[in-house]
């Protein structure tokens, strides 16, 4: 087989498109599955509510606040709690935010997740676990509103882990995947009423590959080569961050096994 | 309520193998291998690629209860190679070309990068 290829086609904000060549379908679907749910990032997972006198009650508000993409390129750099020597949390395997807010006026006051503050910037670089804002005149995500003199005091203590433990870890929002745009293998059965071809809107990834020659003979051996692959992430790690990391995590996985292979062939003689 | 964590699904307790080969007793160079926490992401991935092995005769996986993180697989090998070396190699393959894949992209993805 060829050596595989990478095509970027586009490279967004919080977005890559990537054509990927010459590797097969397993591949490609094992890094589309370690994207969504392997990668570690940061994600509030424990909340200490001091004082809550909002309409929603503490669960609600709790769950909203674990699900607020918080930035985690540094992910890296803490622990897991589980693989840390304290009890609950320390600054090795957390981060800890504080959100504070009282409404004072007869308007309701809205708290976004700009309002969320990183308590301690304790290591080198900041950036670990603030609320991601696409834009710095943007307030990020609606939280709460808050009527006159109710309030919220709350410390969230943020921690690093993976989207097959809570959805909350998964660095991407989706990921189109896509091969074949014309069926040629005809791996899709389409429903029609009367003629698929006229009754289903043609891929834009159609553009990228021959149409299907009438008279050919169906190619049994043929096994897709060509994948579209469109990566978009919650902006917790950057799209290229992602991509980068998901492959070091299979890589890291295989390595694993090989190496579990081979200290099980030093214990046994066959 | 009786659910089992989550975190079951990939973190290895202490005392259980990451992998265990044990020999089909039926016929030479086959064997079952036994991935502990590992899913579809592992196995579909090196079933696919043992099969594109010239010296490996049968390939493949299951899952054997959805509610247990592991899967078993069966691997045949011709004689003068053992299943073992054939899924070391089927790793290594694909640590290579994921490094290839890893390096094309980050080559592709400054180029456009600076385009935007
Ligand atoms: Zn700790």
């Amino acid at each position: 087989m060829a050596e595989p290829e990478v095509t970027v086609r586009k490279a967004g904000k919080d977005n890559v498109d990537v054509v990927l060549e010459n590797m097969d379908l397993s591949l490609v679907n094992s890094m589309r599955r370690v994207f969504l749910s392997e990668i570690p990032t940061v994600a509030i997972d424990l909340v200490e509510v001091e004082a809550n006198t909002s309409v929603l009650a503490d669960e609600f508000l709790s769950h909203r606040l674990g699900l607020i993409p918080l930035d985690s390129s540094l992910a890296n750099e803490l622990e897991y709690t589980r693989d840390c020597d304290c009890e609950i949390y320390c600054d090795k395997c957390s981060v800890v935010l504080t959100l504070n807010a009282v409404c004072n006026t007869d308007s309701t006051l809205d708290v976004y997740s700009s309002d969320i503050n990183v308590a301690v910037p304790a290591r080198s670089d900041d950036s670990i676990g603030r609320p991601i804002q696409s834009s710095t005149d943007e307030r990020g995500i609606l939280i709460a509103r808050l009527r006159k003199n109710q309030e919220l005091r709350v410390k969230c203590i943020a921690k690093k882990g993976i989207a097959k433990e809570h959805a909350k870890w998964s660095p991407c929002s989706g990921i189109a995947f896509e091969y074949d745009p014309w069926n040629k293998l005809k791996h899709t059965d389409l429903w029609y009423e009367v003629d698929a071809d006229k009754e289903w809107p043609k891929s834009k990834n159609c553009d990228y590959e021959e149409p299907p020659n009438l008279h050919d003979k169906f190619d049994y051996n043929a096994v897709p080569r060509k994948f579209y692959m469109n990566v978009e992430t919650t902006g917790q790690l950057k799209p290229d961050v992602v991509f980068e990391r998901g492959i070091h995590v299979l890589e890291t996985k295989l390595a694993e096994i090989a190496l579990a292979l081979s200290k099980a062939e030093e214990e046994t003689d066959w | 309520m009786n659910a089992p964590d989550r975190f079951e699904l990939f973190l290895l307790p202490d005392g259980v193998e990451k992998v265990t080969v044990s020999p089909d007793q039926r016929m030479p160079n086959a064997a079952f291998i036994k991935f502990e926490r590992e899913d579809h992401t592992l196995g579909n991935m090196l079933v696919k690629q043992l099969q594109q092995d010239p010296r490996v005769l049968y390939a493949a996986y299951k899952v054997e209860h959805p509610l247990f993180a592991n899967f078993v697989m069966r691997v045949q090998t011709e004689d003068g190679y053992t299943p073992r070396d054939a899924l070391k190699n089927a790793c290594q393959t694909l640590i290579v070309q994921l490094k290839i894949i890893s390096r094309k992209f980050k080559e592709g993805y400054s180029v456009m990068s600076m385009l935007e």
